[in-house]
């Protein structure tokens, strides 16, 4: 039987399960990564949460000021000022000062002197050592850093603290035997890759190496959110998915009818329709239904305020803001451009792990292509809708679509994911535009396939009774219903006239780009471009 | 508490200057450091220069209070010079500019 390693938990949010347990006690685990992969950031973490938990430890930075380092710490609501006062954290500023003069060879030996000076005092059991390399930039020759090297090595190893080194990997191949030498110190290997592609950032982590131990060999994305260091592994899409539970209402009566009793918990419900049609408000329904039943919700805004929101909503009777107070209810809200899909999905997955929703609505998902493109959000989505079936947990969505194409409506190539689909359009009828709803699709349940008109009032949505189609006038004399068809064959009319003249755009786009082409080719033959190639054409002149 | 120098002795002649080597034991560039030292409160500085050698194994604390993290260190402070210096202090040329004495041969620069 091979001992057992022992670990010390990161208590990182993600990352212990990807180290089965933590870091190696008593050895070095390298940690590299580019600037501004947050390498520091994770290696504080790491000393942070360990002393909160009762293992003090030492940092030792070559690169920050450690004003500095308190400040950003701060940010996250770190208070290592606290823990230093304490002595269960202690910060050293390792690098000489810029007016430090040189005079013949020294050693590193008077950090290891206050590293065990201070560790003996206050008991440490983790040690950080940030950014090595610019410090081993000081000796002139490779046989001085490697010298330092051991000298630190031998002393990590007697003294038997959980190490994180960090360094910066050397750029154009650099000074790659010292690579070597941190890669042959390392019993655990991270390294932390930090990319920017089509302008937002993905990051990714990745353990190398673990001797001894098991761990997640794949790139685990992560992110830095506003309480620290954030890793996840990307589960088993799919596998693990919970069964969809008992009908549960939507929180209005009359939608709970068509539905035969309601959604499913668990299950994946769309809304999709034009701006304005009713979909948050719908949402926001089945939230204070749910709130109410002591059920906690969590929100991801992309749309409105939380202000704006709640506000939107009480106006029509929903209201949302004692649940938030009583916490039953949060509201994620964010700009999608804000940060890069990676982040928000984890960003959203951090408050479910927090929060332990029992639902969970996005608003809207049409936003999140603003995330990165088409992919960014898919992914994103994807990923979320996973997390939430995995967990039984009810998503409600929300689609605000450009047009009632069926295609659209069925929102970025999720739909094998989405269980029911709510139609919500808009119906021009008689002098008045009404709403319609129609329940598209509804796996597992018998519903109602009517189009059905509703109504916003200040007590909450209404669902008439089904709407049975032009022509059938139930109340109003002659004469209203003449004005209403004039008022909207005026809007047909109207919209007729709007729709060819998009249409125009889009030939007269045509033409251009047809013209570039053929100019271009004009060109590379030698010749010039033909005289105005015809007209602009008139909507007349166009065919179908 | 580290003493506040500088201000001893301001017009009784020479200004005192106070030297603080820190060292690790008796490794190679410790022992180097501290025989240039000594030489050079001998030679230059005589009758108005204090020196204390601090082992850092030994006294860690003060090591943190001076911000030293190479082995050796010599601080410097005086009336007229103030700074560090580290390494083997081998290279005097260094070391007299750092303490704001000639680098000629000279017992009476002034």
């Amino acid at each position: 039987m091979s001992p057992v390693l022992e670990k010390a938990p990161t208590y990182v949010a993600g990352l212990d399960a990807i180290l089965e347990g933590g870091l190696p006690r008593g050895r070095t685990t390298v940690l590299s990564g580019a600037s501004g992969s947050g390498k520091t950031l994770l290696a504080l973490e790491f000393l942070y949460r360990g002393a909160l938990a009762g293992e003090p430890g030492i940092f030792i930075g070559f690169e920050e000021r450690l004003e500095q380092l308190r400040e950003n710490a701060a940010t996250l609501g770190w208070d290592l000022a606290a823990l230093e006062r304490d002595n269960r954290l202690f910060l050293l500023a390792g690098h000489l000062s810029p007016d430090t003069a040189v005079s013949g060879d020294f050693t590193l030996q008077g950090l290891l002197a206050v590293a065990a000076g201070k560790s003996r005092e206050m008991g440490a059991r983790r040690i950080v050592i940030d950014a090595l390399e610019v410090m081993l930039r000081l000796f002139d020759e490779p046989r001085q850093v490697r010298n330092e090297m051991h000298r630190l090595n031998d002393w990590l190893q007697q003294a038997g603290l959980a190490t994180v080194l960090t360094v910066r990997p050397a750029t154009r191949g650099g000074s790659s035997y010292l690579e070597d030498f941190f890669d042959s110190m390392g019993d655990c290997c991270i390294v932390l890759d930090h990319r920017v592609a089509e302008q937002i950032a993905t990051r990714r982590l990745r353990v190398t190496k673990y001797r001894g131990s098991g761990f997640v060999r794949n790139e685990v994305p992560y992110a830095i959110t506003d309480s620290g260091f954030f890793a996840a592994a990307i589960s088993t899409v799919g596998l693990r998915h919970k069964p969809l539970g008992e009908k549960i209402t939507t929180g209005i009566a009359s939608l709970d009818e068509i539905l035969d009793g309601g959604f499913r918990r668990g299950s994946c419900v769309l809304f999709a329709g034009l701006p304005g049609t009713g979909k948050t408000l719908l949402c926001s329904s089945f939230v204070a239904a749910a709130c109410g039943r002591g059920e906690r919700v969590l929100y991801v805004g992309f749309e409105e305020s939380e202000a704006a929101l709640v506000e939107n909503v009480r106006s029509a009777g929903v209201l949302l803001q004692p649940h938030l107070e009583s916490g039953t209810l949060r509201l994620l809200t964010s700009f999608p451009e804000a940060m890069g899909a990676e982040e928000h999905y984890l960003r959203a997955l951090g408050a479910i792990e927090d929060l332990r929703p029992a639902h969970v609505v996005v608003d809207a998902i049409s936003a999140c292509e603003r995330m990165g493109g088409r992919q960014a959000a898919f992914e994103y989505l994807m990923r979320l809708l996973n997390a939430c079936k995995e967990r039984g947990i009810t998503v409600l969505l929300v689609n605000q679509t450009g047009s009632d194409a069926l295609a659209e409506i069925s929102g970025n190539g999720i739909s094998s994911l989405v269980d029911t689909v709510i139609g919500l359009a808009y119906h021009e009828g008689y002098g008045e535009i009404t709403r319609l709803l129609h329940v598209l699709k509804s796996r597992g349940s018998r519903h109602s396939n009517q189009k059905r008109e509703f109504v916003i009032t200040d007590r909450g949505i209404e669902i008439l009774k089904a709407y049975v189609g032009e022509g059938e006038v139930l109340t109003g004399t002659a004469r209203q219903v003449q004005e209403a068809k004039d008022r909207v064959e005026a809007q047909r009319l109207d919209f007729e006239i709007r729709a060819t003249e998009l249409e125009l755009d889009r030939l007269r786009q045509l033409l251009q780009h047809r013209k570039e082409g053929f100019a271009r080719r004009a060109a590379l033959r030698g010749t010039s471009p033909p005289a105005e190639g015809g007209s602009l054409p008139s909507p007349g002149q166009q065919e179908g | 508490m580290a003493p506040r120098p500088g201000h001893d002795q301001p017009n009784a002649g020479a200004p005192t200057v106070r030297l603080r080597l820190f060292v690790a034991g008796e490794e190679p560039n410790s022992a180097k450091a501290r025989a240039v030292v000594a030489r050079l409160c001998r030679e230059r500085l005589a009758g108005r220069c204090q020196v204390e050698i601090v082992d850092v194994f030994e006294d860690f604390e003060a090591a943190i209070r001076y911000g030293v993290s190479v082995v050796p260190t010599l601080v410097v402070e005086g009336a007229s010079s103030h700074g560090t210096i580290v390494g083997s202090l081998c290279d005097e040329a260094v070391v007299l500019a750092a303490l704001g004495l000639s680098a000629a041969e000279g017992e009476h620069e002034r």
